[in-house]
């Protein structure tokens, strides 16, 4: 089933999975006009085919240090009634998993990426974070960017 | 219930509220000319193509109504009943029901509904006790079984072929498109645009005169597709004033006035969000004209006016903005009274001085309702308020004229989309930003004004006899600039509620954009109302100047020199 497929990605030395079907596409590092006063997460707007798009880099929201590389990546993601970019180091695959391939994240410590890991996995002998494209990002957040904006 | 069966019934639908909608008109017309014998065949055409159309897709109820509905307006025209204002008010009421019929069934194709009380209505009318029986002795009414006798001998056969040419004819010129579509089409054909402008350079660089010319022609062609596009958004404004008969004629005899409604500039076009949103503002300014605004028949002849009201509704373009205005020819505004009420209601403070203007504004305050008497019809004491709000959401504004004794009119200036506006882009710094142009009062070189610099009120430009705040446009967000004031330019804003002036590097260009929505994750930022894709392809921020100042200033002028500084201060 497509809604058991995800795609693999890198923020740094670590990999993220996300579900495939809250992907639309995903493009090279756009141009992007930066929001003047806004959060360092948030890099800005772009131009997706005559569509503006707000684009953030993943690595900034989560905290890990960002470095832009050759492989670094924008994933359109559709979260329903808009799209949104977000920026990770490196895109890597797709996989097809089982429930019973999931299984809980080791305790850790809060963090912020921790509250958005729903889950791991094994691909060979790596661990994969399940990332919850909500929680991590936009959805919950679109007030506090509100009011930081706001603030600044 | 199969697709097919389901698709009849919901295009049956649609096409019903079209035709009620009309029939509304057409009652409402039969009131004020009576003798129309045209307009009466029109109202039996529709209600009969109703009956037939929706028996054949299945909606029995709507049919057995509809039938006793057109037997109803079968007798009008037959002259066995006189169009009387009970009568009238009958038809509307079986029009009123068929309207809601189709909207609960809209909502649930299995609807059931109950209409026996106004189908005895519909066959035995309230006379208003006139020539009626005399009539009818002459010419007995017709059975059952004569009205489809008389429909098929009398009217069907010419009728439905003027029908059937007429439906061609509509079914040619309009075409149901979702506005999501044009949407797309918009962006698509605005990023062709920009692809268009990158060809046309490298075209200039390869130097062939074939090639170039062609690219010519091309930005010709999609100039036109990208004016024609943007023109789809646009509707007449007509369904939201015809809609105004209604209320005028309900709110009128409610409340025993007798007023007219005159309609001007019906074809007057504007974007179809905005006539949506446009309605309710309407409705209510409408209804406070016939409420509030003109006076009761026998004060209207007591200071010798006529005793029939007027009220005019008419939409015009002027400079590139769709204007609305609402006006009566009642009492007026008596702006001491306003004063008076505001102070009691805790609005104003006491001995305030209030210009007429000033005073008239008032009623658009939360909380105030000048009526002592609160009608059925408005004086609720909300909605004033509410008028304001939405027309200013729309980026609109509104404005009071009144004349004690005299009357009022509300003027509604309105931008014609929101899809498109005639904007200026800036540069701050190596920041691109768009101004809407109808905010832009005037731009000025600065250097040719004295800017004075006060430690208390940060800069202020002299503009000729006026002293206008003056702020760096990157002071408002957070940029630095090496520039200097005097190299810089002034645009002069006039649309906040105090006049100030911001500084940019430059002026790039001045034209059209397409406004795109702001995704929710930026929703909300301060003095920016949307964004929109430059002729380089890049967005950029539309700016919403008058709240601009709502934002905290932050002194980035870094001078290059500081023996500069100041010179212009002196």
């Amino acid at each position: 089933m497509s809604s058991n497929r995800f795609l693999c990605f890198n923020l740094e030395k670590e990999e993220f999975a996300i579900p495939l079907i809250s992907v639309r596409e995903v493009i090279g590092v756009p141009e992007v006009t930066p929001i003047p006063q806004s959060p360092s997460y948030l890099l800005g707007i772009m131009n997706l085919r005559g569509q503006v798009l707000t684009v953030m880099d993943l690595r900034l929201k989560l905290g890990i240090k960002n470095a832009r590389t050759e492989e670094t990546a924008v994933i359109i993601l559709d979260l329903g009634d808009y799209h949104l970019g977000v920026m990770v180091d490196q895109v890597n695959s797709v996989v097809e998993l089982n429930d019973s391939d999931v299984s809980e994240k080791p305790p850790v410590d809060s963090s912020k990426i921790a509250e958005a890991i729903t889950g791991v996995f094994r691909k060979q002998d790596k661990l994969i974070l399940m990332l919850d494209v909500y929680k991590s990002l936009s959805i919950e957040d679109r007030k506090s960017i509100k009011n930081e904006i706001k603030v600044a | 219930m199969d697709d097919f069966e389901k698709e009849l019934k919901i295009g049956f639908l649609d096409e019903a509220s079209q035709a009620i909608s009309e029939t509304e008109q057409c009652f409402l017309s039969l009131e004020s000319n009576q003798n129309q014998v045209e307009n009466i065949n029109k109202i039996f055409r529709l209600a009969h193509n109703l009956k037939g159309s929706s028996k054949a897709v299945g909606f029995t109820q709507f049919g057995e109504f509809t039938h006793e509905f057109e037997s109803l307006i079968l007798k009008i025209k037959n002259n066995q009943l006189p169009v009387t204002p009970t009568i009238v008010s009958l038809l509307l009421e079986g029009n009123d029901f068929l309207m809601q019929m189709v909207s609960e069934l809209k909502e649930n194709l299995e609807t059931q509904f109950q209409f026996s009380e106004l189908l005895e209505k519909f066959k035995n009318p309230p006379s208003e006790q006139t020539q009626v029986p005399e009539v009818n002795n002459s010419e007995p009414i017709l059975s059952q079984g004569e009205v489809e006798k008389v429909e098929d001998e009398k009217f069907q056969i010419p009728i439905s072929e003027k029908t059937v040419k007429k439906a061609t004819i509509s079914a040619e010129e309009n075409i149901r498109v979702s506005v999501l579509k044009l949407e797309k089409l918009v962006n698509f054909v605005g990023e062709m645009v920009i692809l268009h402008s990158v060809i046309k350079e490298k075209a200039a660089e390869s130097r062939s005169v074939a090639l170039i010319k062609t690219i010519h022609e091309l930005e010709k062609v999609g100039k036109e597709i990208q004016e024609i596009s943007m023109g789809l958004r646009l509707v007449p404004i007509k369904p939201v004033f015809q809609k105004m008969n209604r209320i005028v004629r309900d709110t009128a005899s409610a409340l025993g006035k007798n007023v007219d409604l005159i309609l001007q500039g019906e074809e007057t076009e504007l974007d179809k969000t905005i006539l949506d949103k446009i309605s309710d503002p309407l409705t209510h300014l409408v209804r406070n004209a016939v409420d509030h605004g003109v006076e009761s028949p026998e004060k209207r002849i007591q200071v010798g006016k006529t005793e029939k009201a007027n009220v005019y509704l008419r939409a015009f373009n002027r400079s590139g903005r769709l204007m609305i205005e609402v006006q009566d020819d009642g009492g007026g505004l008596n702006a001491d009274f306003l004063v008076k009420k505001a102070v009691q209601k805790g609005i104003l403070k006491e001995n305030a001085q209030l210009s007429d203007k000033e005073a008239f504004n008032l009623i658009f305050a939360p909380g105030f309702s000048t009526k002592e008497v609160v009608t059925d019809v408005s004086g609720r004491g909300v909605g004033m308020d509410v008028v304001k709000t939405n027309i200013l959401d729309l980026g609109g504004e509104v404005n009071i004229t009144s004349n004690l004794g005299k009357g009022t009119m509300f003027q509604i200036s309105l931008p014609l989309t929101l899809a498109i506006m005639d904007a200026m882009t800036v540069t701050y710094s190596n920041h691109k930003f768009v101004i809407p142009l109808s905010h832009v009062h005037e731009t000025v070189p600065t250097k040719d004004y004295v800017i004075q610099k006060s430690q208390l009120m940060g800069d202020v430009l002299l503009l000729r006899g006026e002293n206008i705040k003056l702020v760096r446009l990157g002071d408002l967000f957070g940029i630095k600039s090496t520039h200097h004031t005097d190299q810089m330019i002034t645009m002069v804003i006039r649309t906040g509620p105090v006049p100030f002036a911001i500084l940019v590097d430059d002026i790039l260009s001045q034209g059209q954009v397409v406004v795109k929505a702001m995704s929710p994750d930026l929703m909300g930022i301060i003095g920016v109302s949307g964004s929109t894709i430059l002729g380089d392809g890049k967005p950029a921020l539309i700016l919403e100047p008058a709240d601009l100042l709502k934002r905290k200033v932050q002194n980035l002028y870094i001078p290059q020199n500081l023996t500069s500084e100041g010179t212009k201060a002196a």
